[in-house]
């Protein structure tokens, strides 16, 4: 079964602009397990993409393809119209893994100094350690630190240079919310400055405060691709949640105008709504007397998980 | 890529325990190898007493040692660790990787040679002209970047548990079949056609060409540029290959 849920395309607003990012019928298989299937993306310089997905949806299967550190079983991947090697080789992307390692028994210091060193449009040593808010911790030793720490030098590793386009998988694991903003903060003035920047994340609220696009990823398939906006809409905008005595009448209920989704536990019911208003005075129409009545916007995380859900079971949306 | 090889040298020198150990353990296994032999024992066609002979022997196999199981161990958990994968997004070309990685090694070897040399001198006696003793060093050091090229092959051939049973069936192997051991004149006739080819056996060559008072061998020194480019080769392909996830 397969459900193909409508994409938006970011593309019109770039017709004519090069991709900086290009998937063009991408598959990739580990045994009989599809990582990626029929993948088709391009992204463009100055976007900020975030790449949402549960475990095990093919984000990282995608990051490594884009890199050039799988290869595709089929269809083609390319940087700025060119492979990813050669992208990487002439320093246009920097690139922070959440597997990539730093390398041991050296100072921070000198860690950003041969990443400065391997890049071909480097900036100053001490700039990028600025940028990356690590100049206090230049001396301490790469092995010494916290997690936190860790995920600040690999972001000054992967903005030693003039970089057009900048991937991140899950870089905030481990910062407190004060570096977190701080380094959304350095992330936007790269994306500012014209760059593509593409993240994968857990933090859904980060993808809903930072992109300006987000792809949601699902069994290596693209489900959604849109706005944070365009993502909550599509999941239904609106939650409705309220409490019925006696008999629920789910039959009745599952007429209501701009149903997106319904879901029954116990005396409560929740609703999902493209037009909570509509759907609230259509409910008093069938006569009903609903207690506790809630109306609340609907968070990136339960949009995310509607539609993931959706595609998951077709219908029912499991409790 | 300057700043690599700096700072590998550098990282190579800071791990206290890995230096002690590589300097030191040759020259402890000389004095436990050499110390029945008598100082003027000589060995059979070769006119080499045995001090000499496993002076030569174990500087050999101790330069080996430190550059083989150093360096596929220590790749192999960089490798496990995720920074080769770091390093593969930089522009840093697969050759660069591999030179970084047999130079720190060279910087392990030299001292292990030099140790062992001073304490055969001190302690067994042994007298040699002094161009033997600088070429002998040279060419122990140079031919220890054959095996360093090995180590780094064959740490991005095995991976986690793998490595350590792996890189000592060959290390044990190549210094056995070598001849770095028991000289390969008692070996029986079809293993030394073989032992010929071992690329141990070539660098153990050198050294003793040199005692004897002779220029290392063309055939010797032919057989291990073959290897060098070999192991680099496939060392630096391995590296641009490699897509192995921590």
């Amino acid at each position: 079964m397969t459900i193909t849920a409508g994409t938006f395309t970011g593309d019109s607003r770039h017709a004519g602009a090069a991709p900086a990012v290009s998937f063009a019928n991408v598959n990739k298989s580990f045994g009989a397990v599809r990582a990626v299937a029929d993948l088709d993306l391009r992204l463009y310089p100055g976007e900020t993409v975030a790449l949402l997905g549960p475990n095990g949806a093919g984000k990282s299967t995608t990051l490594d393809l884009l890199l050039g550190l799988s290869r595709p079983d089929s269809g083609t991947v390319e940087l700025f119209g060119a492979t990813p090697q050669c992208a990487l080789e002439k320093g246009l992307v920097g690139a922070m893994l959440q597997s990539g390692g730093l390398m041991e028994e050296v100072k921070v210091r000198e860690l950003v100094r041969l990443a400065c060193d391997l890049h071909p449009r480097a900036y100053p040593v001490d700039r990028v350690m600025e940028q990356a808010g690590i100049t206090e911790i230049a001396d301490r030793m790469v092995n010494k630190l916290s997690g936190g720490q860790e995920q600040r030098v690999r972001f000054a590793l992967a903005t030693a240079g003039a970089n057009d386009l900048i991937v991140l998988d899950e870089p905030t694991t481990g910062m407190d919310v004060t570096s977190r903003q701080t380094f959304w903060g350095a992330m936007r003035r790269q994306a500012d400055e014209g760059r593509a920047v593409l993240f994968a994340t857990h933090y859904l609220e980060e993808a809903d405060a930072i992109a300006d696009r987000v792809i949601v990823l699902h069994r290596g398939r693209i489900l959604a691709d849109g706005s944070a906006a365009e993502i909550k809409a599509k999941a239904g905008a609106r939650r409705v949640v309220f409490d019925l005595d006696g008999e629920i009448p789910e039959a009745a209920l599952r007429t209501l105008p701009h149903l997106a989704g319904l879901e029954v536990s116990g005396r409560t019911v929740r609703i999902q709504s493209h037009d909570a208003d509509a759907t609230v005075h259509a409910l008093y129409g069938l006569g009903l007397y609903p207690r506790n009545l809630e109306v609340a916007g609907l968070g990136l995380e339960q949009a995310f998980i509607a539609i993931t859900d959706a595609a998951t079971a077709g219908e029912a949306v499991s409790a | 890529m300057k700043t690599l090889v700096k700072l590998e040298i550098t990282r190579t020198l800071r791990n206290k325990k890995f230096m002690f150990f590589s300097v030191l353990y040759p020259a402890a296994l000389y004095l436990l190898i050499a110390s029945g032999a008598k100082s003027d024992e000589k060995l059979g066609d070769t006119g080499l007493t045995f001090p000499v002979l496993y002076m030569v022997s174990m500087a050999t196999f101790g330069a080996i040692t430190a550059v083989l199981i150093g360096n596929a161990e220590r790749i192999a958990k960089e490798r496990e660790k995720g920074w080769v994968r770091q390093l593969r997004l930089t522009a840093l070309p697969g050759r660069g990787y591999v030179t970084a990685k047999i130079a720190s090694a060279a910087v392990v070897s030299l001292p292990g040679i030099l140790v062992v040399f001073g304490i055969a001198a001190a302690v067994k006696g042994v007298r040699l002209e002094a161009w033997q003793w600088v070429s002998l060093t040279a060419v122990i050091w140079a031919g220890s970047c054959v095996f360093a090229a090995l180590g780094v092959a064959i740490g991005y051939l095995a991976t986690g548990d793998a490595v350590r049973p792996i890189v000592m069936i060959v290390y044990f192997g190549l210094a056995a079949l070598g001849g770095l051991w028991m000289p390969s004149a008692v070996f029986p006739h079809w293993l030394q056609t073989i032992t010929e080819y071992v690329p141990t056996h070539a660098y153990a060559g050198l050294g003793q060409a040199i005692e004897r008072g002779d220029a290392p061998g063309a055939r010797d020194v032919l057989l291990l540029v073959g290897y060098l480019a070999l192991f680099s080769g496939a060392a630096a392909w391995l590296y641009r290959k490699d897509t192995h996830k921590a």
